[in-house]
């Protein structure tokens, strides 16, 4: 085992001890994140749809299941799990649309064993998790008829995105829905920030878990991330004061 | 109490197949390379399949609207036609001769491409809409510095080698090498993190995409 491999294992073996840790301690010692106004606005969003009887279309991106780029969408697929659950009592089930399709086949089990569970199995439907289109552009040109046809509302855009991204906030916009979209990909992240109502920018796309109330697990991998961070961030220091004090030397 | 013994099967599954995938990137033992690569190969081979499973499921969503004559049915009788002359003349005519790369060329190269030319539309109605919208110092802050990248980037009446040209290259270079890639490492660093948190979920069963 090489220097670099074994320094990845431990890395990966302290997340997971923190992870379990702050699991175990979630209880008594309950965690407060920062105010992210995108989930509280979405959180209405949802309420207000399921109310007024209209649909929310859960986009998953573009992204394969093979290869980093599936994380933004098994972000996704967890916060697809509490939507699903929170609409569960409306008139319109929630509609989850990808660009690949072992995603859309899993959206499809992800909707059906969350309706299984809140006793709603007759909302799932076949066509509820759909693959668009097998290329980025044309997974966006698919989307302007979904959010036209199943009356929606609420348009999140959560999962691997490039450029499309800005064409897929802008339909939503176009058609004056609620549009909140987080990716993995920086060019993606400025597209949204320019496009839709509520950009998720950074790593808040993958906070959508533990902001949405998904589990206490989401909860308890939110602060091990934040710690990793932290300690990243205390080594970078230490190595730029430990470089520059070398410099003169 | 089957389906919650099918569910545990499937939790195994993804853990032992996840925790030798993972162990391949930090463990150089021939065995767990192998296991590695056999486990991707089956998951190139499993996506192939799911795209034609999409594909059927793509034809059915379009397929009911027609029969259906839902709203917009008509776009979706084009699909069906375009999906059935385009599969028809790749299986006949293979899927890289002159038949498909006609329909490639002729057809999605051009549509994909206005596709992009829309989106450079969209993005200068948003950057409006965005200061009217959120009128804050970051938005004025995004848009200011994307003015001052295009005027960088894009040519000068003055000349390629005038002195105000001259000031906004620089300028361009300074905004994007210092403080563009230093605030994309920051967000990438995080978005590393928060993808590491996302797998170990799935490793660790908490969150079970392939159903509970």
């Amino acid at each position: 085992m090489t220097v670099g491999g074994l320094q990845g294992l431990v890395v990966l073996a302290v997340f997971v001890a923190l992870m379990v840790g702050f699991l175990a301690v979630n209880q008594r010692w309950p965690a407060h994140f920062r105010r992210i106004p995108a989930f509280e606005a979405l959180r209405q969003a949802i309420e207000r749809a399921v109310e007024a009887g209209e649909r929310v279309h859960v986009s998953l991106g573009t992204g394969s299941v093979i290869g980093p780029e599936s994380a933004p969408a098994l972000a996704g697929l967890a916060a697809l799990t509490r939507i699903a659950r929170a609409t569960s009592i409306s008139d319109r089930p929630v509609v989850v649309t990808t660009g690949d399709g072992a995603m859309a086949i899993l959206a499809r089990d992800s909707l059906r064993s969350t309706y299984q569970e809140v006793g709603a199995s007759e909302l799932y439907e076949p066509t509820s998790g759909r693959l668009l289109g097998a290329t980025p552009l044309s997974y966006a040109a698919g989307l302007p008829a979904v959010l036209a046809n199943e009356r929606v509302s609420v348009h999140v855009l959560s999962g691997a995105f490039g450029v499309e991204a800005g064409l897929a906030a802008d339909f939503g916009e176009r058609a004056g829905l609620f549009v909140i979209g987080g990716s993995d990909d920086v060019q993606a992240q400025a597209l949204f920030y320019a496009v839709a109502q509520h950009p998720l920018i950074g790593e808040e796309v993958f906070a959508s878990g533990a902001y949405l109330e998904v589990g206490t697990m989401h909860t308890a991998s939110l602060r091990a991330q934040d710690f990793v961070r932290f300690g990243l961030i205390v080594l970078i220091l230490l190595g730029v004061i430990v470089r520059t004090l070398e410099g003169p030397l | 109490m089957k389906v919650l013994r099918l569910s545990a099967i499937w939790a195994a599954l993804a853990l032992g197949v996840g925790l030798f995938v993972l162990l391949g990137y930090f463990v150089d033992l021939g065995f767990i390379q192998n296991f590695r690569l056999t486990f991707l190969r089956w998951a190139v081979l499993l996506a192939a399949a799911a795209l034609v499973v999409g594909l059927a499921n793509l034809l059915a969503v379009h397929w009911r609207k027609v029969s259906l004559t839902e709203e917009g049915w008509i776009y979706s009788g084009v699909l069906i036609l375009s999906f059935t002359v385009t599969l028809v003349l790749a299986l006949v005519f293979r899927p890289d001769g002159q038949a498909a790369l006609f329909i490639f060329n002729t057809f999605q190269l051009p549509l994909e491409s206005s596709l992009m030319a829309v989106l450079a539309v969209s993005l200068l109605v948003a950057g409006f809409r965005l200061v009217n919208r959120r009128r804050d110092l970051l938005s004025l802050l995004f848009v200011g510095t994307a003015l001052m990248v295009l005027l960088g980037t894009g040519p000068a009446p003055g000349g390629a080698e005038g002195p105000v040209v001259i000031a906004l290259r620089d300028f361009r270079a300074w905004l994007s090498q210092v403080w563009a890639a230093g605030g994309a490492r920051g967000i990438l660093l995080g978005v590393a993190l928060g993808a590491t948190a996302t797998g170990l979920r799935v490793l660790l069963a908490a969150d079970r995409p392939y159903g509970s």
